[in-house]
């Protein structure tokens, strides 16, 4: 990477087609809109969220219409544990708190711990995602078996998809911010990123409710 | 481009075809006037392949017991005409429409995350592409609700139906990213000035359409997620009614018509936006009321949500309430229909051209889309106050929906390509050759659609692919299949035009304002380079080019 970025760096008479992004004739003025604003990055992020948390809205109140329309729920005989959605509960707590410390060092511009908070949430949430693993293995039915195990495997499926991602977000955002990437004026795809880390931990927070709490209030 | 001195624009001949608007360089792939334009090819090409389907339906049932095609494949076209025309016509010219115009239209050199728009076309032709071969793996029988028969019937299993739904999956999830991008774009680089308030009607309904398709399209995938995991994996949502292993198969249509029905208005709202622009530029004046127009508008959006429940059946309690929806909806509808009236009648009489303009391509499909708009509506209004009943599943539905929200969806997108197509492409269509197509187009529509009534009102099943000489089906569905015949007639000729105009360069040259228009788009030349304008006008009010010109004329 560096051995390639350096002699562009030092070049001292870059090529003139570099200056402008996009082909203007010459002694016009770019328009104001040819640079994005700020934001807008962030704008497209939280669009996106409401777009997925429809997706789940959708999956969870299939959940409640065919919870309400069922006689027992969980079906008799289906221990649902409370152990591993605790343990993951708490993981995904921390994670979240971690997640928060990398855009408050940003914005001190202290790239060393925005690293270590980036590489410490990404530990967490991969703590999580193998505990929700060990749901899946210790369930004890599958997802053909009753309506419960369908949903079980749905949206807990649905949570670790989106945390994989978010994993593979925040592993790119720690390689950035070793670059030296960001800085305290310009962060946005860290708190973009870092959003949607915190919207994964909602979801989490959607699903444990929906599969593991009310599941035991019969209506 | 560029004019010499060396050769003066008057001398030249015949000016060598102009090229497309495609961006040399690194630009190319995300320029989002060759994206749209794409999206709207795309279109049209399922616009054929879906009106070719219809043809063979209407063969069938042309007349008493004939058996051109058996129930089997009557009932696959019958799923795949609906899955095409929706999901693969009208969506992606929308998704074209919308993204080549709207940055144009509100002073942006591109949309906000040029980029991801690429990605949804290629994700829209991947999943257009699995949509399209699942009829090749096994018999696709559901209709385009995926829904009849229920989702657990034993006619509605193959892998066919799984490549379909993960197909309709993945075209949804590019709909969802270019409706992320157009509200991004709208809400973050419009021209200074530019408020929103005083956006382009067009622009405005494609905003409000994405804000509508952001929220129902997820509604979708989320149900055809479920739907693939029962499929699939065995699972018990809609598998239904097996003791205490759960499961509810009337909770599919529920779910399904909670996105798809607010998903066909967002369908219709930028034909509705398109005609709103066109009607005042061929009138010569401003819009009777733009305020009132953005306030229907977007309350066309909201209330699309309140009237899902109408095609579903089996709702007793709700079904006031779902009338009252669809009845409410239909307010703004026709608040907007009278604000264009009211424009087209207060255009000033002295103008000896008036006629003329009236008489011009785009208008002449503007006001075949306001036909079909009305018919639409009184069909719609007498299907609201049967809602959940019987009017949803005999051909009254079938009418009602090809006026409403196939064909004044159509042709409102027809007049909004003859429109705007000398900006996009830099050629005007042929004229000639749109006044025939407008005949074929709508004449067509309306001699299809008004015997579908007729058979409503007979109680002709929507399903139905054969029917006995006893009763008096027969004239009607005659009449009909030649409609549907010269629709496809009309289609055709719409894509020959283009094809001559504008791919083969035959059509006259346009200059940056051939119609006299009132917003941004018409500033810049025709077509638009990469980066859309070079200058832009000040913005004081939604029609900043009247401005220009009434400061000009009183200096």
């Amino acid at each position: 990477m560096t051995a390639v970025a350096a002699p562009a760096r030092t070049d001292a008479t870059p090529a003139p087609a570099s200056a402008a992004p996009l082909a203007l004739p010459s002694g016009v003025k770019p328009t104001p809109a040819l640079v994005l604003p700020d934001r807008t990055r962030a704008l497209g992020a939280y669009l996106f969220m409401v777009a997925d948390a429809m997706v789940l809205a959708t999956i969870v109140a299939a959940y409640f219409a065919i919870k309400d329309g069922s006689s027992a729920w969980p079906p008799t005989g289906v221990g649902v544990g409370t152990y591993i959605p605790f343990i993951v509960t708490i993981t995904l707590t921390m994670a979240a708190c971690s997640a928060q410390w990398a855009v408050r060092a940003v914005r001190d511009n202290d790239q060393r711990n925005v690293a270590i908070a980036l590489v410490f949430t990404i530990f967490l949430a991969v703590a999580a995602a193998n505990a929700e693993w060990a749901a899946f293995a210790k369930a004890g039915f599958g997802v053909g078996d009753h309506a419960y195990g369908t949903f079980y495997y749905v949206l807990l499926g649905y949570h670790v998809a989106h945390l994989l991602v978010a994993v593979v977000l925040l592993a790119l955002l720690a390689g950035r911010s070793l670059l030296g990437h960001f800085s305290a004026d310009h962060h946005d795809p860290l708190r973009s990123g870092v959003l949607y880390f915190q919207y994964t931990n909602a979801v989490w927070y959607a699903v444990a409710t929906a599969l593991f709490v009310l599941s035991r209030v019969n209506g | 481009m560029t004019i010499t001195d060396a050769s003066p624009e008057a001398d030249a001949p015949a000016l060598p075809p102009a090229p497309l608007p495609v961006v040399q360089g690194s630009t190319a792939g995300t320029d989002h006037k060759v994206i749209g334009t794409l999206f709207v090819a795309a279109a049209l090409v399922f616009l054929v392949v879906g009106g070719v389907l219809a043809v063979i339906m209407r063969s069938q049932t042309a007349a008493p017991d004939l058996h051109a095609v058996g129930a089997n494949t009557y009932r696959q076209l019958f799923t795949m005409h609906g899955v095409v025309m929706v999901f693969l016509f009208l969506l992606p010219l929308w998704l074209g429409l919308v993204t080549a115009l709207v940055p144009l239209q509100i002073g942006a050199t591109r949309m906000a995350f040029p980029r991801v728009h690429a990605l949804s076309l290629w994700l829209f032709v991947g999943g257009a592409g699995m949509v399209a071969a699942a009829p090749l793996a096994s018999d696709v029988l559901g209709g385009w609700t995926l829904s009849t028969p229920l989702p657990e019937g034993a006619a509605f299993k193959g892998d066919g139906v799984d490549l379909l739904v993960l197909g309709l999956i993945v075209v949804a999830v590019a709909a969802i990213t270019v409706a992320i991008n157009v509200l991004a774009t709208v809400l973050q680089l419009r021209a200074p000035g530019l408020t929103m308030a005083r956006i382009p009607l067009f622009s405005w309904s494609a905003t409000v359409s994405a804000a509508v398709m952001l929220l129902a399209l997820p509604v979708l995938v989320g149900a055809l997620l479920l739907l693939f995991v029962d499929r699939h994996y065995g699972g018990h949502v809609f598998n239904g009614f097996t003791g205490s292993r759960g499961g509810n198969p009337l909770l599919w249509p529920r779910l399904f018509w909670f996105g798809a029905y607010p998903l066909l208005w967002a369908l219709l709202l930028p034909a509705l936006g398109a005609v709103s622009d066109i009607v005042p530029v061929f009138a010569r004046r401003r819009l009777f009321s733009h305020q009132r127009a953005v306030a229907a508008i977007a309350a066309v959006g909201v209330l699309s949500f309140a009237g899902w429940g109408s095609e579903v059946a089996n709702l007793r309690r709700a079904r006031p309430l779902f009338a009252l929806g669809v009845l409410l909806v239909l307010v703004p509808v026709a608040s907007l229909i009278l604000n264009w009236v009211a424009t087209a009648a207060t255009a000033a009489r002295q103008d000896k051209t008036l006629k003329e303009r009236f008489r011009s391509v785009p208008m002449l499909h503007a006001r075949g889309a306001l036909g079909l708009l009305l018919l639409g509506l009184g069909g719609e209004l007498v299907a609201a106050l049967d809602a959940g009943g019987q009017s949803h599943r005999n051909y009254w539905g079938v009418a009602t929906q090809h006026s409403l929200f196939f064909g004044a969806a159509l042709v409102g997108a027809v007049a909004a390509i003859y429109y705007w197509a000398p900006k996009l492409w830099g050629r005007h269509l042929s004229e000639k050759l749109g006044r025939v197509q407008f005949l074929a187009l709508v004449g067509g529509l309306f001699l299809t659609v008004l015997p579908m009534f007729v058979l409503g009102i007979q109680d002709m099943g929507a399903h139905t692919s054969s029917y006995v000489a006893d009763g008096d089906l027969g004239p009607a569905n005659l009449i009909a299949s030649i409609g549907g015949a010269i629709v496809v007639l009309g289609v055709l000729l719409l894509v020959l035009n283009l094809l001559v105009s504008v791919v083969a360069h035959r059509g006259v040259a346009a200059g940056s304002d051939p119609w006299g228009g009132h917003t941004l788009e018409w500033t810049t030349t025709s077509p638009p380079p990469a980066a859309n304008f070079a200058v832009l006008p000040e913005v004081r009010s939604e029609t900043p080019l009247l401005d220009l010109a009434q400061s000009e004329t009183q200096p």
